[in-house]
């Protein structure tokens, strides 16, 4: 049977399957979206853009959207070359990296609102790592890692807790892609004489296109979307969009201007999305999204 | 999943027979968990015996709890009998609330009028007095060796506040003090109700003045001060307790955590004194009954019980909020709850005391242009600008004019 | 073993232990934590491992009222989620693995859509309508909206997992006779099984973590994270490093069971074989 007959007989069959996620999505996220979007269109006077122009005389819209752009920028290429190497370790499958693997999964399981407490535990100024230091000898006084006069330090704890938090599900997706590639090639490389980099770069990066499109995708999406964790580290001192959102929503009880920051950050991902699908195409029957 | 629904309603059936009725009550204020668990044992059961009505009593943020309000008003019915929050979380979620005015003859204690008149908004009684809550500092013991000569902590000004924390920055060359300017702080109660009262002797009138340019400015030097990471605090108890600060200001519920953890090294004084006077919030917490309550009559039931004399002491000795029913006042709490209500009584009773009450009835976004202004004066260090300031000025007047409210004292 | 060999697998062992030790090390501090008594969560310089340990922070925690409710609810909803996410999820990602079809792509995208605008905010439309339907502070209702989050995964997961199981082998079962149905249940599902299983805890996990719609959407049948939030700001240090474990631990538990499935739900499973 070949995939044209295979076609001809079940037309219909596909579309039934998908109707149930189509029909759920419509009542739990279209309309409820709708009703966002309208929200930051819509006045007391019909159309308006008047809740963007709040959003961007907003004296915070400067800072947050440029944090949210850094730490995206920053976050998720760090954790790619991370998860890369690891992955690759990982699939050299020496004893124990089954063992190993599992431990680098770990942090999946953990809710951003708990790595928040956490890191903000050891980032603080008598936190752990102060503590460490102090213990060691290394330093006599307290370094403040979360300080207003020194806003890069900041962001680079939230860098580096968020860098802890969602490389796993990274790693997952590319030891997962890493494995699909079959040893021929690499055998067949080898063979003809390709160095180690010469391999990575010519064989298994090329294959593992369609996880590292998923992955970039996925956490680019979720990286935009940073909130607790940004929250707990860097407060006031780094704003991001998500956390713009949140408080025009519940503290300023502005739901309008909420909806328009909220409205920004889909915007923002739509495009990335568009980006990567653009440049890392693949063929549509390997990728796994 | 159903043997367990069964068993729940099977329980819920026998407890509806036994005890009569059951009401939810939500709650802005004992929201910590000890204050919580002492509303649940201590506070909650003599009601229960006395009037067979159970409550319960549930905990909630400000925001969730006005979302939660708002959506049962919208969708006309609702699981909510009885409010408890801040005189603003009331302002907030008026169009939800009943008229409460009828409760007024039936209040145990003798209730001041002008708390009362307070309470009245939109036209309606929104709320009935429940108690007062303020704002002040407490400082550890620890900073009195650097207290610089001469200065007295109960009659403190904000010059002798940033000599103080300088005193102690170049003794330990740590910045010990310590201002709640986290996303979910209560900072813009210390810009308007502290700051603007005690430089400009206003909370709006005098927003873009020049006392409230030397003010700004007067930020920025003590900001040198403060702890650095002090835009992401929310609560002022922990840093108290790790020894991040030396001194605090914050809100009484978010210092409480600190002196009856370690109460032999805190001191609660009174909040600084600038060039017009000392200015604080006095803040009134109530009680109100949303027009959707389910058991409106059993919510007036706990409420008659919450503002009795006996409840009222009783609050004050178990969690420290002071009495509003005049029949409780004079009351002193024991133990560490002591150290706070001193300073509490110091800072009502200063003579130079100017009072602020919290804006009601207006758009929350009030709360964003004081602290917007600080965001960008203070924690981002620009120069003062009086265009800026002047801009914000005209906004938030604005917002008034809007909803047709009352500047709020000591304006008004 | 020569020396190049020993150099090689000495650096792969130092490499991983390094990588291992930094996804450990704020796991531990938050169980020692949990397990250190009141008084010392305030000391400074911080002993790096306390000096004594204690159950009463947890003893307090688990005491306190609506937390070992929620902890049930938690489980409650977490299960519903995965129910309900698979059961609509799947379908679609099968159709996804097995079929080319028109608008195939379209599904794709619009799926990864519906991750793309902060799930805090829809929330709140959602609220006024489950108070109409019955749903407002009820289990089902959180876990219907953790389904909405958990969805756009299910399909994408359960797409890899399928696409993991051969075609030819249903094609086969098919050609002998079976049914369409017959071959998708007798042939695919079982050997789809163990990636489903672990899509289904990843689900789970999920739901597990959720705060802000949980919060939203209940009044007192809270789930863990709600209870806890809820909390948060106004509790002591040590309560919230308790709060912050107990929801750790479970997760790391399901973290465990699927450790195996973990690289199926991905579609690695063609090549484990």
């Amino acid at each position: 049977m070949n995939w044209r007959r295979f076609l001809g007989t079940d037309t219909l069959l596909p579309y039934l399957l998908l109707l149930p996620t189509l029909a759920y999505l419509l009542v739990f996220f279209l309309v409820p979206l709708g009703n966002a979007i309208s929200l930051s269109f819509w006045g007391e006077e019909g159309f308006t853009a008047q809740h963007f122009l709040g959003m961007f005389q907003d004296v915070k819209f400067g800072e947050a959207i440029k944090n949210t752009f850094f730490l995206a920028l920053s976050i998720v290429p760090l954790q790619l070359i991370t998860a890369l190497l690891l992955a690759m370790l990982v699939n050299t499958r020496f004893r124990g990296s089954k063992f190993f693997l599992y431990l680098y999964a770990l942090p999946l399981g953990i809710s951003d609102l708990a790595a928040g407490l956490v890191w903000l535990a050891i980032f603080t100024q008598h936190g752990y790592l102060n503590s460490i230091l102090m213990a060691l000898g290394l330093i006599e006084r307290p370094i403040y890692f979360i300080s207003y006069q020194n806003v890069g330090l900041t962001f680079l704890t939230i860098v580096l807790a968020e860098h802890w938090r969602a490389t796993a599900i990274v790693l997952v997706i590319l030891v997962a892609g890493l494995q699909m590639i079959s040893r021929d090639y690499l055998e067949a490389a080898e063979v003809l004489g390709a160095k180690r980099w010469q391999k990575l770069w010519y064989v298994i990066l090329p294959l593992l296109k369609p996880s590292l499109q998923s992955a970039l995708i996925i956490r680019t999406i979720f990286a935009l979307q940073m909130f607790a964790v940004a929250i707990a580290l860097g407060g006031e001192i780094v704003p991001v969009l998500a956390g713009e959102s949140y408080y025009w929503y519940s503290s300023y009880r502005n739901p309008h201007i909420a909806s328009a920051y909220a409205v920004l950050l889909m915007a923002i991902s739509l495009g990335m999305t568009w980006v990567y699908l653009r440049f890392l195409r693949t063929r549509p029957e390997v990728t796994r999204l | 999943m159903r043997s367990v629904k069964l068993i729940l309603a099977a329980v819920l059936a026998v407890g509806l027979l036994a005890a009569g009725q059951e009401i939810t009550w939500m709650s802005t204020q004992f929201v910590p968990i000890e204050e919580a668990e002492w509303v649940r044992n201590t506070l909650l059961p003599p009601f229960t015996q006395q009037t067979g009505i159970e409550v319960n009593f549930l905990g909630s943020e400000y925001a969730a709890f006005v979302d939660r309000l708002m959506a049962e008003h919208e969708a006309g019915q609702g699981t909510i009998d009885v409010i408890c929050g801040l005189h603003g979380d009331f302002s907030s979620v008026l169009p939800t609330l009943a008229d409460v005015s009828h409760l007024l003859p039936t209040i145990p204690g003798t209730l001041p009028p002008a708390m009362v008149e307070l309470a009245q908004m939109g036209g309606i009684q929104a709320y009935i007095p429940l108690m007062q809550a303020t704002y002040l500092m407490v400082i550890n013991k620890a900073a009195l060796d650097y207290l610089p000569e001469g200065v007295d902590i109960w009659a403190l000004t904000y010059d002798d506040l940033l000599a103080w924390a300088r005193n102690i920055y170049e003794a330990t060359g740590e910045k010990k003090l310590g201002i709640p300017a986290g996303p979910g702080s209560l900072l813009h109660r210390f810009i308007h109700g502290y700051l603007y009262p005690s430089f400009t002797g206003y909370q709006v009138l005098a927003f873009d003045s020049g006392a409230a340019v030397r003010m700004w400015e007067f930020m920025q030097e003590l900001w040198g001060y403060v702890n650095e990471a002090a835009p992401t605090w929310d609560a002022m108890d922990t840093p108290l307790l790790t020894g991040e600060v030396l001194i605090a200001w914050d809100h009484t519920a978010r210092l409480k955590g600190a002196i009856v953890e370690r109460p032999d090294d805190f001191i609660a004084i009174p909040s600084p004194a600038g060039p017009m006077g000392r200015g604080f919030i006095t803040v009134l917490a109530g009680l109100g009954i949303p027009k959707t309550s389910p058991n409106p009559e059993a919510a007036a039931e706990l409420i008659r019980y919450l503002t009795s004399p006996e409840a009222q002491v009783a609050i004050l000795e178990g969690v420290g909020f002071f009495p509003v029913v005049e029949e409780a006042a004079g009351a002193v709490p024991p133990g560490a709850l002591q150290i706070l209500a001193a300073g509490v009584s110091a800072q009502a009773g200063s003579p130079d005391a100017i009072v602020s009450f919290i804006p009601g009835g207006i758009s929350d976004e009030y709360k964003k242009i004081y602290r917007d202004t600080f965001t960008k004066f203070v924690i981002r260090g620009e120069p003062v600008d009086t265009e800026f300031l002047r801009q914000q000025a005209t906004r938030l007047r604005e917002l008034y004019l809007e909803a047709g409210a009352p500047y709020p004292a000591p304006d008004g | 073993m020569n020396f190049r060999v020993l150099r090689r697998q000495t650096w792969l062992y130092l490499g991983a232990s390094l990588a291992a030790f930094w996804v450990l090390v704020p796991i531990v501090f938050t169980a020692l934590a949990a397990f250190t008594p009141k008084q010392d969560f305030y000391l400074w310089p911080k002993p790096v491992v306390p000096r004594r340990f204690s159950l009463d922070t947890m003893r307090f925690f688990l005491n306190t009222h609506g937390v070992l409710n929620s902890l049930l609810n938690s489980v409650w909803v977490a299960l519903m989620t995965l129910g309900l996410t698979l059961g609509v999820g799947a379908p679609a990602g099968y159709a996804m693995a097995r079929f080319l079809f028109r608008g195939r792509e379209a599904f794709r995208l619009g799926i990864l859509v519906t991750r793309m605008f902060p799930t805090a905010l829809l929330a709140i439309p959602i609220t006024v309508n489950f108070i109409r339907w019955g749903l407002y502070d009820t289990l089902l209702g959180v876990a219907l909206i953790h389904t909405a989050m958990a969805l756009p995964f299910a399909v994408i997961i359960t797409t890899g997992i399928f696409l993991g199981v051969s075609k030819e082998l249903e094609e086969a079962a098919m050609t002998l006779g079976c049914s369409r149905l017959g071959a998708f249940a007798r042939v695919a599902l079982p050997l789809a099984l163990p990636g489903l299983a672990a899509a289904a805890m990843f689900t789970f996990v999920i739901s597990w973590n959720e705060v802000f719609a949980a919060t939203i959407l209940t009044v007192q049948n809270r789930t863990l994270p709600a209870q806890v939030l809820t909390m948060l700001r106004v509790s002591p240090l040590y309560f919230r490093f308790a709060g912050g474990f107990f929801m750790i631990m479970p997760a790391l538990l399901f973290m465990f069971f699927i450790r195996r499935y973990l690289f199926h739900m991905w579609g690695g499973a063609t090549a484990e074989r």
